[in-house]
């Protein structure tokens, strides 16, 4: 009785001390969390504030380059435009606002950005404006205008509420959430409603929707049935490979695919029922555009150059004769190869296959020919190159070291050009250079990274 | 009984605490370490030759672990004094030269010094962003699901509605579940970093598509007015 009444208060006490220890906690927490969101929020405020800027910048620049009648001064408006118009596109992809509402402001910029590199390399070709150009252009400077008065509604209204735009990603009461959300998503949304109406662009920069929608052009005949594209995969992987073969479920879009195809499972012959063999099929023509085998290879016993004749012999067996290995890479115990096609000592490098060998048998583990069917021309007419090598290689710094020279046929936009490939090294590193053929201009230069694992191009 | 009171404050307060100084397991860290455990630039073993190798054994013979030739081919003999001298030093003992190991020795490894207009160029960042990607939206999916998320990926940053880089894409904020909600920073499976590697050297799967989703989980009503076209495990994918 005497011990009880004596410690009476540890109890309270300790209750009280954890009190105060959890009040503490949870204060800090709360600064913690106070501290982060303005920092958000700042963060955001500062991408909208800039997004206004550099969409000033690209209406006000389009205008002056409307305006301006001299090509040099062109193309530094337009190297501008260029740089305003990635600027603004990447910020807007920063914001809180979901993809819906911003994919056709966010095309807009990138093919600003696009279209103004095509019309620098044009004018530096020495070609004018056209008058298809100009007047792309002014529907550019319309667009911008009608982005950037959304924008400044926006601000005001913005400015005006105390908005908070990471209260977009924050737990508040639903109401002041969504009537927020309203005011961002809808302006930003209306002007979305305002660029559909504006014309495509019609031009050869990677952001196109000439470039983007573009069809295979290296497949011919009608279309085959799932079943005769069935029969097809499995003559590419062995019919007595094959255990069993499924396709995977298509949706009712699926020829609106970049190649329409058909994609099948393949379980093949003694092996666990997870290292399947993927296939791909098109569906004009029937042809494997693609094969992978997801088998691990966890030994190496053949050298590079023994995978690669395996490659090239696959690659015969499957009806691709002419192809020339370029690069390679290794990893995971396989080696991809690309091989590009060979006519009349030219290398066509659109016509591209990539092999992949499995170093502990030499087998073929993947196939990929979805860019030798997006460009292969049966009829392709290759012209005579009108100036010799001397001559294109005196484009090229005197003290390049060459190692090696050929023709060769690069994709340019939609185009092809025939170039001189000059393979070399430069202070230490490598390249190729590409010089035109037929009027010595430097059309490209690759710059390669080479290691133990293989060369990679930049 | 106050006994009982009294312990039970005690342990109250022990909770507590542990709550209050408990700090989250710093995954960032061990994404560091695992990064360089698959991406570790220069290693040394069996089979190696060059002028690293060398350096190695130049040590080795002067503090007597190796009794031999020093001539820059990492054989049987420079292996098992590796060993001995990895367990002299209190190091993993596996007979490869790594960083660590190299530290001890005190030598750098330098690898193939690099022209200054080739240093660090390289795919690696590309590689395990996406496999990071991979791994925390498709860690449940087939191999061809995991290369078809990886393709989803590529296909937005070449595409002119999304942002132009990997990191863009990846973090763009209401993209991905699995980036708002942190599991992209999980440790990516070998698996995934396999799919990344074939992503990234042009295996497409899902033909140009630019969207996938799952129908069971998935919310958004917009996503469904997208164009469907194949189904790959969980997901389907569209344009």
């Amino acid at each position: 009785m005497n011990d009880d009444r004596k410690r009476w208060w540890i109890a309270p006490s300790i209750l009280a001390l954890a009190l105060i220890l959890a009040v503490g906690w949870g204060y800090g927490e709360y600064r913690n969390k106070n501290q982060l969101g303005i920092a958000l929020e700042n963060h955001y405020q500062r991408l909208f504030f800039d997004i206004k800027k550099h969409v000033e910048n690209v209406q006000v620049n389009l205008s002056k380059a409307l305006v301006s009648q001299s090509r040099d001064q062109n193309v530094l408006l337009l190297s501008q435009i260029m740089n305003e118009a990635y600027f603004a596109q990447d910020k807007l992809g920063q914001m809180p606002v979901t993809h819906a509402e911003t994919s056709k402001t966010e095309k807009f910029l990138n093919q600003v950005a696009d279209y103004s590199f095509e019309l620098i390399k044009s004018h530096l070709d020495g070609k004018a404006l056209t008058k298809e150009q100009r007047k792309a252009l002014g529907n550019l400077r319309g667009n911008s205008a009608t982005f950037n008065e959304e924008l400044a509604k926006l601000q005001s209204e913005l400015a005006d509420r105390d908005f908070m735009m990471s209260s977009l990603n924050k737990r508040q009461s639903k109401k002041v959430r969504e009537g927020n959300e309203k005011i961002l998503m809808t302006s930003i949304g209306s002007v979305e409603q305002n660029m559909a109406e504006t014309p495509e662009l019609i031009y050869d920069g990677p952001f196109s929707d000439q470039m983007i929608n573009r069809k295979p052009v290296g497949l011919s005949g009608g279309n085959v049935s799932k079943e005769q594209a069935k029969m097809a995969a499995k003559r590419f992987f062995g019919e007595k490979r094959v255990n069993k073969i499924t396709s995977f479920e298509e949706g009712k879009n699926a020829a609106d695919m970049r190649i329409p195809a058909h994609t099948f499972n393949i379980e093949p012959a003694n092996a666990s029922k997870e290292l399947a063999v993927y296939i791909g099929v098109t569906r004009q023509g029937g042809k494997v555009l693609w094969m992978a085998n997801s088998r691990p290879v966890s030994k190496a016993n053949i050298s590079i150059d023994q995978a690669q004749d395996k490659a090239l012999k696959f690659l015969k067996n499957k009806g691709f004769d002419n192809m020339e290995p370029n690069y390679y890479l290794k990893s995971d115990n396989t080696v991809l190869f690309n091989f590009a096609a060979k006519e009349k000592d030219v290398t066509i490098y659109p016509d591209l296959v990539k092999v992949k060998v499995a170093l502990d048998n030499g087998e073929a583990v993947g196939f990929d020919a979805s860019s030798y069917y997006l460009n292969h021309r049966g009829d392709r007419n290759i012209e005579k190159a009108k100036i010799t090598s001397k001559e294109a290689r005196s484009k090229i710094r005197t003290n390049y070291d060459i190692n090696s020279i050929r023709l060769a046929l690069i994709p340019k936009g939609k185009e092809e050009v025939l170039c001189y490939e000059f393979k070399g090294k430069y202070e230490g590193s490598d390249y190729i250079i590409y010089i035109n053929a037929l009027d010595g201009k430097e059309e490209q230069i690759l710059q390669l990274i080479k290691d133990d694992n293989g060369t990679l191009t930049f | 009984m106050k006994r009982f009171i009294v312990m039970t404050m005690i342990f109250v307060l022990f909770f507590l605490s542990m709550i209050m100084f408990y700090e989250p397991k710093d995954y960032q860290g061990e994404t560091a370490s695992r990064y360089n455990m698959f991406f570790a630039p220069q290693i040394l073993y069996w089979g190696s030759r060059g002028e690293d190798v060398k350096n190695v054994q130049w040590q080795l013979v002067k503090w007597k672990y190796l009794i031999g030739k020093v001539d820059g081919v990492f054989g049987a003999d420079t292996y098992r004094a590796v060993r001995r001298f990895q367990s002299k030093n209190g190091l993993k003992v596996d007979g490869v030269v790594g960083p660590s190991t190299a530290a001890a020795l005190g030598i750098t490894l330098s690898g193939r010094k690099a022209p200054a207009s080739a240093q660090g160029i390289n795919r690696k960042g590309d590689e395990y962003l996406l496999a990071r990607t991979i791994h925390s939206e498709a860690r449940g999916e087939p191999y061809l699901g995991k290369v078809a998320v990886g393709a989803v990926v590529l296909n937005r940053v070449r595409s002119p509605i999304f942002p132009n880089t990997i990191g863009g894409v990846v973090y763009q904020p209401l993209a991905f579940t699995a980036v708002a909600d942190g599991q992209i920073n999980l440790t990516p499976a070998k698996d995934s970093i396999k799919a990344a590697r074939d992503a990234l050297n042009g295996w497409d799967p899902t033909y140009g598509c630019l969207y996938y989703w799952n129908p069971a989980t998935s919310t958004s009503k917009w996503i469904w007015s997208r164009k469907v076209t194949l189904k790959i495990g969980k997901h389907w994918f569209g344009i």
